[in-house]
């Protein structure tokens, strides 16, 4: 992404959007009484932020993984076999689920980082796959395609609510902790140093980039947020199997929403699943799942190749033009 | 003895028609660079052609396969000139994005316009076996093996023996300067792909007598496809060929030692691995891997 592409907002501005954005979304099941819509709120939530952790290590690193799955399938069922097994709360789960992605995310950063293009997608490809192999035939472990049920016992202290809106501030509350890391590693040396791998290796590494360093750091925070989402995910739906956690198609749908919404940019991946999953959504109750999924083929095919910069680009361009009226009439005016 | 005989045959024709593919998808990879997400739908494509043909009009696989694969080739065309060549010289988010999502549609199309049922082709190479020294093959199996092998020697002969073969080879060697002694390039990237998924394409109509056919069937392939690729070396068309007789019989071998699922976890293992430690493949050119556009 060139310079001119950066936001048209300041730093302190975008924190007083993101701020104000924050205060509405807080706002939500105070308005929002139709249970279904507040499902697939928080659906959206989950969603962007899955997005976002795909989004540190695809968007900021260039590194386009398909097998993101795989991390947030970790973190579903580590906190939830902890919760059944063990009886641990998945609200220190999902550290557990973290910890444990965050570490295989480190090696499959420190075995694929020399990897590039093609290559790179197709070992993370193969990576979510071995997962899922694992996943659908360890049924000791996982009871494999059958899939775990978690018992409501107890309530929030197990992560466990009776209240929609309860879920929909913990989707809240990870979204803003996904944002929230997002943003830092954008502003941070990280960041720069990520964003300078992606555009040319050799000239950042010539510049003191510390390469292998940057890129397993950003693979294991990436598959640590993927896995906070995956714990939340199963504490939301209450059922997991492999085929809704760590199926192929899954990694797939990911990397769609963060690259539709804008990857490689904080909000992009957020603005994505407010795009992707309300649609998606609505064009499976309206045309079928199949018919669903034709049109999310088209739309990923023509995003890439029309807009590969996704919404967000749009959007920017939108607050630049408004800027500039703004300004012209303010020039009139005086 | 007997066993192991079986099992090695068994896989080498299970490996011949994993060429058939993993040739075409190579020959795309090398001088395209673009790894075409979509191949085995292309082969979905060819097992309904040959479904409808043979339920509507009752034709033979054997003989609506002439019919299909120009059909497929033509499409092939299309879906090159429409997706593929606009995303060549993208970035890498539009070149593997463009051909997944267009594997997305023709799937689920597929599974719009003719359901999730599964169907099968009964004909007489259905079931139908002869046995060779205590070995029995499947005459299907066979017949795809001979057509798999017979495309690689002639997409052999043709790249290394004639004019517009070298011509393809120049333009996986360096497109800048093939197009600089006259070559047109866009020509050869419009043949290429064409030509690789219409083998994808007859394939499919081949197997139909053997294999169920149903939306997601490509996808079944897709991955076994990519790991031949990769281990031969990605642009690489007799390591292709080699690398998908070796899974074959791998995957034979394993399914038989240690059961399907586990087998398929073991020469995944063995992808990882080579990925990592030889990215170039058995008979990939050096540095392949690291080639940017």
């Amino acid at each position: 992404m060139r310079i001119s592409d950066a936001s048209p907002i300041s730093p302190a501005g975008a924190r007083i959007a993101a701020a104000a954005a924050l205060v509405l979304l807080l706002c939500v099941p105070l308005v929002v009484r139709d249970i279904y819509r507040l499902d697939l709120g928080i659906t959206v939530l989950i969603w962007a932020s899955l997005a976002t952790a795909w989004n540190i290590s695809g968007g900021f690193a260039g590194g386009l993984s398909l097998g993101h799955a795989a991390f947030f399938g970790v973190g579903a069922y580590t906190s939830t076999l902890l919760f059944l097994r063990l009886g641990i709360t998945p609200w220190i789960g999902i550290f557990a689920g973290a910890v444990l992605a965050a570490m295989l995310g480190a090696l499959l950063g420190v075995i694929t980082f020399r990897l590039k293009g093609p290559f790179f997608v197709l070992a993370t490809l193969a990576f979510g796959i071995v997962v899922h192999i694992i996943n659908v035939n360890w049924r000791g472990l996982t009871r494999g395609a059958a899939g775990l049920l978690l018992p409501f016992r107890g309530g929030p202290q197990n992560m466990l609510f009776l209240n929609l809106w309860a879920y929909w501030y913990t989707g809240l509350g990870l979204l803003v902790l996904t944002v929230g890391v997002s943003m830092g590693i954008e502003r941070s040396r990280l960041g720069y140093y990520l964003v300078a791998l992606r555009e040319d290796e050799d000239a950042a590494r010539s510049l003191g980039v510390r390469v292998v360093r940057s890129k397993v750091i950003a693979a294991a925070v990436s598959a640590a947020l993927a896995a906070c989402a995956g714990s939340v995910y199963a504490a939301f739906i209450q059922y997991i199997d492999p085929d809704s956690t760590t199926q192929f198609e899954l990694s797939v749908q990911i990397a769609l929403v963060a690259i539709v919404g804008g990857m490689g940019t904080t909000f992009g991946p957020v603005l994505g699943a407010a795009i992707v999953i309300p649609l998606g959504e609505m064009l499976r109750a309206r045309l079928g799942g199949g018919a669903a999924l034709v049109v999310y083929g088209f739309l990923l095919m023509v995003i890439v190749l029309t807009a590969p910069n996704g919404a967000i680009a749009g959007v920017r361009l939108l607050v630049r033009r408004l800027r500039r009226l703004i300004d012209s009439r303010r020039k009139a005016d005086a | 003895m007997q066993l192991v005989l079986q099992i090695v045959a068994n896989g080498l024709l299970i490996g011949g028609l994993y060429a058939l593919l993993a040739v075409g998808l190579t020959l795309i990879f090398g001088v395209l660079r673009v790894v075409n997400f979509a191949h085995a739908e292309f082969m979905m494509l060819g097992m309904y052609g040959a479904y409808w043909l043979w339920s509507i009009y009752g034709l033979d696989p054997y003989v609506s396969v002439f019919l299909i694969t120009p059909v497929v080739f033509l499409l092939g065309v299309a879906v090159d000139r429409l997706v593929v060549q606009r995303s060549i010289g993208k970035p890498d988010v539009t070149v593997v994005f463009a051909t997944l999502g267009l594997s997305i549609l023709l799937q689920n199309a597929a599974l719009t316009l003719w359901r999730a049922d599964i169907r099968s082709v009964s004909t007489f190479a259905t079931g139908s076996v002869f046995v060779v020294g205590g070995v029995r093959l499947s005459v299907a199996m066979t017949v795809s093996f001979a057509a798999a092998l017979l495309f690689a020697l002639g997409l052999w002969f043709f790249l290394t023996r004639t004019m517009y073969g070298k011509a393809i080879q120049a333009v996986a060697q360096n497109r800048r300067a093939a197009a600089l002694m006259g070559i047109d390039v866009k020509r050869v990237y419009l043949f290429t792909y064409s030509v690789a998924v219409a083998a994808a394409g007859a394939m499919g109509v081949l197997v139909a007598p053997i294999f169920t056919i149903f939306p997601r069937v490509g996808q079944t392939h897709i991955v076994t496809i990519f790991v031949i690729v990769v281990l031969g070396g990605l642009g690489s068309v007799p390591g292709a060929v080699v690398a998908a007789l070796l899974v074959g019989i791998i995957r034979a071998g394993a399914g038989f030692l240690i059961g399907t699922a586990w087998g398929e976890l073991a020469y995944f293992a063995v992808f990882l691995l080579v990925l990592i430690v030889r990215p170039q493949g058995f008979f990939g050119r050096r540095g392949a891997e690291v080639y940017g556009g």
